[in-house]
């Protein structure tokens, strides 16, 4: 807010002062150069008189004056040249600046942050609720004064160049002063001189613009005595001459220079020169032509010059890189920017005695009035009051006598002012004509003697002593006069003097008559064109409108001011129009906003680049982050440009720097020239400071967050047919499942390496580090291996970038773990400061030459480190250089002369500067603490701790396959490769997939390591035999690695020789894989672990190597087998009981007809630890076990158990596999492969098995009850615990070659009767499970049904099938029939036998005829775990035909459990004998 | 036909703003922006006085040299603003008044699109031609 430091009616009143002239001698002027200063300059700072001066008015009333002021000033003759004026006010508006580095007070209210006061706001003003408010409360506020220094020191200036017009005399010089001082020879005929010049310039006619008051001017006559110099008596005389001469009234004598001495250093004169020191450099009005022609020149000049460097700066930007010849450079802007300061040290060449006037001051400013005491200075003040109330009043009195009484003379005058005194209330009712109908008559001049001026001088000379009363009724009445003359430069006058007037009337006023003011701007701007006029006309309406509240109206005055004759006029009534919008009531403070715009605007257009700069600054407050972009930016661009200028690149780079951090809606070009801008002014700035620091660059953002730091050294993936582990590379996405999965397998290793127990410090290795990651802890790095950091880049232009020159900024403390270097301070060596100089071989920073980005692209950037020593390393941030792509139309010109372009281009466009990497961690959510205050947790995946050498492994794979057939079986060979030079032990992988690969058992080591030896072998062990032969071996799974139990394993150990690996070394080992049993595409992942042969120096206790192999299974054979049991009992009794019937149905279910021809069964195996199979039954021999595209084929063998010598002599645990061979040759099934992936395979019943399967011992636990026992033992009856071995081979033409795979399929057998299917069901797999909220109670065991308990016992007839009876001979026919009984349980087993025939329907008897038993028709028999026994009976038949002899009933009952006898029958197969009647 | 259609969020942001042509777009912005004054200030006029507060239409907010700025603020104050040049003569009040209806309705549309998260920029493409339909016909 423009609050002047006068209030409005000092103000307006010091705008009209009463005018004197000086004339001096040329003596006088001597005497006070002495003290640097001329007469005028000398009584200045005594012309506000302090005591109150007395006069009559015409109707002799006495008046009052109080604080008056007057105004000497020096003759001058010339009027005020136009230009000079302009530059006068132009140097007084750039000389007063905004004090800097004050406190700068920021006001918020509401939505917006103010600081408009320019530091001059006295009080902090605390926070209130809404702006409004603020504004009110600040207002009011007595502390809050935000002024406008400039804009009054203009308006002052301003109202002090006005020329003397003829329509007015408020300007005129009303009185002179003649001084001479008492050295000259004769100072009274100096005077007369004076006075004879004095006449001369006022009614001469070669002098026309000092404008004189009235005719007869006052005189007044000084006699200067210099006290230093002269002689005290001569001057009383000369004095006493003069009083006679002139009268008492009009003389004075005026001593001065009282002192003789020099200053001393320790005295203290008040100095009151000193504050209106520049105002004597400006005003001086003296100057020669010549010289101020030419200073004037030279002002403009260098304006112009100033000008285009602002305005033409993107021009040239544009035209050209090169800079060489830009106006901007280095040297140059000191003249530019500094110009306005030192445009007083410009000297005119011409150097006149003005001249030296004007510069002695500047030269020496502190020796004003250095001979005045402060005797000297109340003399020159009661001097001063001296001349107004014994000289200026009563002259002035006297005139208004004498004008008011040459009025009352004149009778139509007087009649014409007795109207208007009529109407001294009703002034404002009489109708205005309106200006357009005035005929335009500026022209009209009234003779100086006019009768219609007189009462205008009237009026003016009440005014000057502030009668305003009087003054508004004369000029009223003037008013009148005037427009019925339609002199309407006049009448202009008039009017604003009126209204002027009206307002400072004391007591209670009228209105203030507005409308008068904005007619008298009106007329003085569109009618006589005077713009000076009408602008002080304005100023003093908005001062008063402001006083009264009417900010709008100001504002509307104000910017209708506004024209583009004057830049600076307009922009500094722009900026006080801006001030009255924020002052309003409601406030504007948009409004406010954008005419601080404006007026910056023409501020610059002025020159005034500081003063623009403040406006868009302070505009920029409110518009800040509020979304209009566009605005923001244009605001921020303009304040970079005239930052940059005043040579403020600091401001300068901070507001490019917002116009092009924020997403910016500028079109591509527009951004290309903010971005080129920018680069420029930022190279000027890193030239100038030549700090090692680098500053931060804006472009282009970095997702700081995103950044992934990566330790290792890329892999290489694929080396000919060796395929490398994939490991982890930062290609990959982070997949928290699959890192979850990394991390169990990781556990599961060390835990076992462990011995079962995990470690509480174990932390799963990162390779990879990321936002997903947990990064609390400080990663470990390890000496010699590459760190990569990958930063994400993305370019929020649309105009390309390129960065040159991009590395990594790091800091790096050398500190040994563990050790303490005892009283040396670990030195932090850094990159910073200069990247080349303090590398010293302790990491080595890769750099990226260029890096080149699209527009509005995201890219990533790896840029790698190698440290070459232990210690802490920090990874501070980026550095490069940024430069703009040359546009799409360059490319051509620059891949032609990419050596030349480019070196300009790192000399011009390109700045140096860094960005640095800051990562927030994760927001800590644990504590309550955490939980109510938003806290983040260290992110320190940039700060790695390197450690000792580790022992480095790399695998790679040869003969991989990526497609396999389920369950077929290939060879592969793995080859271990340590690439560090520390060696390598503990080697070991784990997987969730064991059965996917075996690296071979430790007793089979026949295989040829090498993996060009074994291409066309068969992955089997053969033996050639004899077709369909049988052969069983005994094999502890322990030698596959596998538990007793059967538990999978699934950590192994890979077998290196000595177990460890040199460095450098590399062994190749031999893999066997077999293809998943589902189909479909299979990710494997291999986890590699291994850890240093040395002793444990690292932090690192092991290191581990990942690899994902995908296996993409298709479908080949599916395997159903059923077991059952034989009923009939082998003669041979060895195997008596145990006989059991194996079906096997293979279906060939590949789809692939084309590739895989057809499948041959080349061997069914066996493996268990109590049967084997014995034989094949159906081996029919023109059979073959081929099997294409869709046939299935069935298979029956025969299965026996193992001899219980074998079983219980060797080992209990060991398996038995029996092989069968369908062709030649024959796999041995128990060795390697085979084997090993039979202990791997899957079990899928695994969970499901009673515990006491397997050799645990027969005795039923105790506690158990007798159902349970029963249904165990029912149970294990019908357990067969058989797992069938499938080896196929499937010729499969690829590619036009024929290849034969092979391949097994694992059936596991468990109880008679129920299929086994070597593809697991997917239903059984996806068979929802429900969800259960209470344990159920576990289910009665049920006793076992009749069936089950039907299977303890297995019965077989033994009867000639035909049997002849020569009937007629004897009728009774009687055939033994052999009953054999064999408990196929482990249990004691009570078996009853009723041979009774069921009477269910006696018809059925007598019809078919029947047979009946003889002797004991029921029996009872123990039987003993497996026993068997032959009971013998005879059937007797009565007549020939066929029988059914399966007629027994067995009833079974468990020895022990007497009362839970159930009934059997097993009578399911018809017994048929035929009786011949012969 | 405007040159100028704005829709500004309560908080006085912009949430779109289109003009014709589209060299003056700066002028635009900062015309619509100072225009927030009149805005509010002829809001809260209207609050004091309470009369007829169902009246969105704000009329004419201030004429400049070669433009006339109208205002219409919805329940919700978001505002809308259209630039119109003074020398068309054509546009009456009611057309104005009728432009801003249509701008109100489609307005809605865009708030009532499940996918548009309010205070967002107003990116709809029916909108867009609806803007389109109103502003003068670049050539």
């Amino acid at each position: 807010m423009a609050q002047c430091l006068q209030s409005v009616q000092e103000f307006v009143q010091d705008s009209f002062v009463p005018m004197v002239a000086v004339l001096c001698s040329e003596y006088a002027e001597k005497v006070t150069r002495k003290n640097n200063l001329n007469f005028s300059e000398l009584v200045r700072p005594f012309c506000r008189l302090t005591s109150e001066g007395h006069m009559r008015d015409p109707n002799n009333q006495i008046h009052v004056v109080k604080n008056l002021k007057i105004s000497v000033s020096n003759v001058v003759t010339e009027p005020p040249h136009h230009a000079t004026t302009r530059r006068l006010l132009n140097e007084v508006v750039s000389a007063s600046q905004p004090a800097e580095g004050l406190v700068t007070n920021v006001i918020t209210a509401g939505d917006y942050d103010l600081n408009i006061s320019d530091g001059s706001l006295k009080a902090s003003v605390p926070w209130y609720y809404s702006w409004k408010d603020t504004l009110m409360e600040l207002s009011k506020s007595k502390f809050y004064t935000a002024t406008t220094p400039w804009f009054e020191a203009y308006r002052e200036n301003f109202l002090q160049s006005m020329p003397a017009s003829d329509h007015e005399f408020l300007n005129h010089y009303l009185a002179c002063m003649l001084v001479v001082t008492s050295h000259e020879a004769s100072p009274v005929d100096q005077l007369f001189k004076l006075s004879q010049d004095q006449h001369r310039i006022q009614h001469g006619s070669e002098h026309a613009y000092p404008k004189w008051f009235i005719p007869n001017t006052l005189k007044y006559y000084v006699l200067l005595h210099d006290v230093s110099e002269g002689d005290e008596q001569r001057a009383e005389s000369i004095y006493e001459d003069i009083k006679q001469r002139y009268g008492t009234q009009a003389c004075y004598l005026l001593k001065i220079n009282s002192r003789t001495s020099t200053l001393g250093p320790d005295e203290q004169i008040p100095d009151p020169w000193s504050q209106y020191l520049h105002r004597n450099n400006l005003q001086n009005q003296e100057l020669p032509e010549e010289g101020s022609a030419v200073v004037v020149n030279n002002v403009e000049n260098s304006m112009n010059a100033s000008e285009t460097d602002g305005l033409h700066l993107p021009a040239k930007d544009d035209v050209g890189r090169v800079n060489s010849d830009h106006p901007l450079q280095l040297d140059d802007p000191s003249n530019v920017a500094t110009h306005m300061e030192c445009i007083d040290d410009i000297k005119p060449p011409g150097t006149g005695p003005a001249v030296d006037i004007r510069k002695q001051p500047c030269a020496a400013p502190a020796t004003h009035g250095a001979c005045l005491t402060l005797g000297d200075h109340d003399r020159i003040r009661l001097f001063i009051q001296e001349f107004t109330f014994r000289g200026l009043l009563p002259h002035i009195e006297k005139n208004i006598r004498q004008l008011n009484d040459q009025r009352m003379s004149r009778k139509g005058i007087s009649s014409s002012l007795i109207s208007a005194t009529k109407k001294w209330f009703g002034g404002g009712k009489v109708p205005e004509k309106s200006i357009n109908e005035l005929k335009n008559t500026s022209g009209l001049l009234y003779p100086p003697e006019a009768p219609e001026l007189q009462i205008r001088k009237m009026a003016d000379l009440c005014f000057l002593v502030q009668h305003y009363d009087l003054a508004y009724s004369y000029y009223h009445a003037a008013k009148k006069d005037f427009l019925s003359d339609q002199a309407m430069l006049y009448a202009a006058g008039a009017l604003e003097m009126a209204a002027v007037s009206a307002f400072l009337q004391p007591g209670a006023p009228r209105p203030y008559p507005a409308h008068y003011m904005d007619t008298a701007i009106q007329t003085y701007r569109d009618v006589c064109k005077n713009m000076v006029m009408a602008e002080r006309c304005a100023l003093l309406s908005a001062e008063i409108l402001k006083s009264q509240a009417k900010y709008s109206d100001a504002a509307t005055l104000l910017i209708k001011m506004t024209s583009e004759d004057s830049d600076l006029r307009s922009a500094l009534l722009l900026e006080q129009a801006a001030h009255c919008f924020i002052n309003m009531r409601s406030p504007m403070v948009r409004k406010f906003a954008f005419h601080m715009i404006l007026a910056g605007h023409r501020f610059s257009k002025a020159g005034q680049k500081r003063h623009a700069l403040r406006c868009y600054c302070q505009a920029m407050q409110v518009y800040k982050g509020k979304g209009w972009s566009l605005a923001e930016d244009h605001i921020n661009f303009t304040i970079g440009r005239q930052s940059f200028t005043l040579r403020q690149p600091e401001n300068a780079v901070a507001a490019f720097r917002h116009i092009l951090i924020n997403d910016s809606k500028q079109a591509a070009s527009q951004q290309g020239a903010f971005l080129r801008e920018y680069l420029y002014v930022y190279k000027s700035v890193s030239q100038a400071s030549t700090e090692g620091v680098l500053p931060q660059l804006p472009l282009p953002c970095i997702h700081s967050f995103a950044t992934r730091v990566f330790f290792g050294h890329d892999r290489r993936l694929a080396e000919g047919e060796k395929q490398a582990a994939s490991h982890v590379s930062l290609d990959q996405e982070y997949d928290r499942e699959l890192s979850q999965q990394w991390r169990e397998l990781e556990e599961q290793v060390v835990a076992i390496v462990n011995r079962g127990v995990l470690p509480a410090a174990f932390q799963p290795t990162l390779y990879c580090l990321s936002n997903q990651t947990d990064n609390m802890r400080f990663p470990l790095a390890v000496v010699e291996e590459p760190i990569i950091v990958e930063v994400v880049f993305r370019n929020p232009l649309k105009v390309p970038l390129i960065l040159t020159g991009l590395s990594l900024l790091w800091k790096f403390s050398p500190k040994e773990p563990g050790q303490q270097r005892g009283g040396e301070t670990d030195e932090v060596v850094s990159n910073e400061r200069e990247v080349q100089a303090s590398q010293g071989g302790l990491i080595t920073t890769e750099v990226i030459s260029e890096f080149h980005m699209s527009p509005e692209e995201k890219k990533v950037a790896r840029l790698k480190l190698l440290p070459h020593q232990t210690g802490e390393l920090h990874i501070r941030g980026v550095v490069y250089n940024l430069g703009a792509a040359p546009p799409p139309g360059d490319v051509l010109n620059s891949t032609v002369g990419t050596r030349v372009e480019g070196s300009i281009f790192s000399d011009g466009l390109f700045v140096r500067g860094r960005q640095d990497l800051e990562i927030q961690g994760p927001r800590l959510n644990n504590t309550k603490e955490e939980k109510t205050s938003v806290r983040h947790g260290p992110d320190r995946r940039l700060d790695p701790i390197i450690t000792p050498p580790m022992p480095l492994l790399e695998v790679f794979f040869i003969n991989f396959p990526t497609g396999l057939l389920c369950g077929e079986i290939r060879k592969a060979y793995v080859e271990f490769v340590n690439v560090s030079k520390v060696p390598l032990q503990g080697l070991r992988v784990v997987s969730k997939h064991p059965e996917f690969f075996t690296f071979g058992s430790h007793a089979a080591a026949l295989t040829p390591l090498s993996p060009g030896a074994s291409e066309n072998c068969s992955a089997y062990k053969t033996v050639a035999t004899g077709r369909a032969s049988a052969s069983s071996t005994l094999v502890a799974p322990a030698d596959f690695g596998t538990g007793a139990d059967g538990s999978r394993p699934g950590v192994v150990e890979i077998p290196l020789p000595d177990s460890t690996l040199q460095p450098g070394a590399s062994v190749q080992l031999p893999m066997w894989l077999r293809g998943p049993d589902r189909e479909g595409v299979h990710e494997i992942n291999f986890l590699f672990y291994y850890e240093s042969a040395e002793k444990k120096v690292s932090k690192m206790s092991h290191r581990v190597l990942r690899h994902t192999a995908i296996i993409c299974a298709s479908r080949s054979l599916s395997v159903r087998a059923t077991a059952c049991r034989s009923n009939t009992l082998p003669e041979n009794s060895e195997d008596r009981n145990s006989g059991m019937l194996v079906f096997v149905d293979v279906e060939n279910i590949n789809t692939n007809e084309a590739g895989v021809r057809e499948f041959h069964i080349v061997q069914v195996s066996s493996s268990s630890q109590h049967w084997k199979l014995h034989s094949c039954i159906n081996s029919v021999e023109d059979k073959d076990s081929k099997l294409t595209s869709r046939e299935r084929g069935k298979l029956c063998f025969r299965a026996t158990k193992c001899r219980s010598a074998e079983a219980t002599s060797d080992a209990v645990g060991k398996y038995t596999f029996a092989d069968i061979n369908l062709g030649n040759e024959q796999i041995i099934s128990a060795t390697t492969p085979c084997a090993d992936f039979f202990f791997r395979r899957r079990h899928p019943l695994e969970s499901k098995k009673p515990p006491m399967l397997g050799s645990a011992g027969f005795a039923p636990p105790a506690g158990h009850t007798a159902a349970e026992h029963l249904s165990n033992v029912v149970c294990r009856c019908s357990e067969v615990d058989l797992s069938i071995i499938v080896l196929w081979k499937a010729y499969v033409v690829e590619d036009n070659k024929q290849l034969i795979l092979e391949g097994q399929l694992h059936v596991a057998l468990q109880t008679i009767g129920r299929e086994a299917c070597s593809l697991t069901q997917k239903e059984e797999a996806e068979e929802m499970v429900l969800l259960k909220f209470k344990p159920d109670v576990p289910p009665p065991l049920a006793k076992p049904s009749v069936e089950q308990l039907s299977q303890l016992i297995k019965t077989n007839l033994h009867y000639p099938e035909s049997y002849d009876h020569p009937f007629p001979q004897k009728s009774l026919c009687m055939v033994p029939v052999t009953l054999m009984l064999s408990n196929c349980s482990l249990a004691e087993v009570d078996v009853i036998i009723d041979l009774r025939h069921k009477a269910t329907s006696p018809e059925t008897l007598e019809v078919h005829g029947s047979f009946t038993w003889l002797g004991q028709t029921q029996y009872k028999l123990p039987l003993r775990a497996q026993e068997v026994r032959k009971l013998r009976l005879t059937a007797c038949f009565i007549h020939a035909g066929v029988y059914n002899l399966g007629t027994p009933r067995v009833f079974a009952k468990l020895a022990e459990q007497g009362s839970m006898c159930e009934a059997s029958r097993q009578s399911a197969t018809p017994a048929l004998i035929i009786i011949n009647s012969v | 036909m405007a040159v100028c259609i704005a829709v500004v969020a309560k908080e006085n942001y912009p949430l779109y703003i289109r003009s014709v042509p589209s060299e003056n777009e700066l002028k635009f912005h900062y015309t619509v922006h100072t225009s927030l004054d009149v805005v509010e200030e002829k809001v809260s006029a209207v609050g004091k006085v309470l009369v007829d507060q169902r009246e969105l239409y704000l009329g004419l907010l201030y004429p400049t040299e070669d433009y006339k700025v109208y205002g219409y603020v919805t329940n919700s104050k978001v505002k809308f603003v259209i630039v119109v040049e003074s020398s068309n003569t054509s546009l009456r009040d009611n057309e104005i008044r009728s432009m801003f209806r249509k701008l109100h309705n489609s307005f809605t549309d865009v708030m009532c699109n499940p996918f548009y998260n309010p205070g967002d920029l107003i990116q709809s493409k029916a909108f867009d031609s609806v803007v389109s339909s109103m502003m003068v016909q670049a050539c």
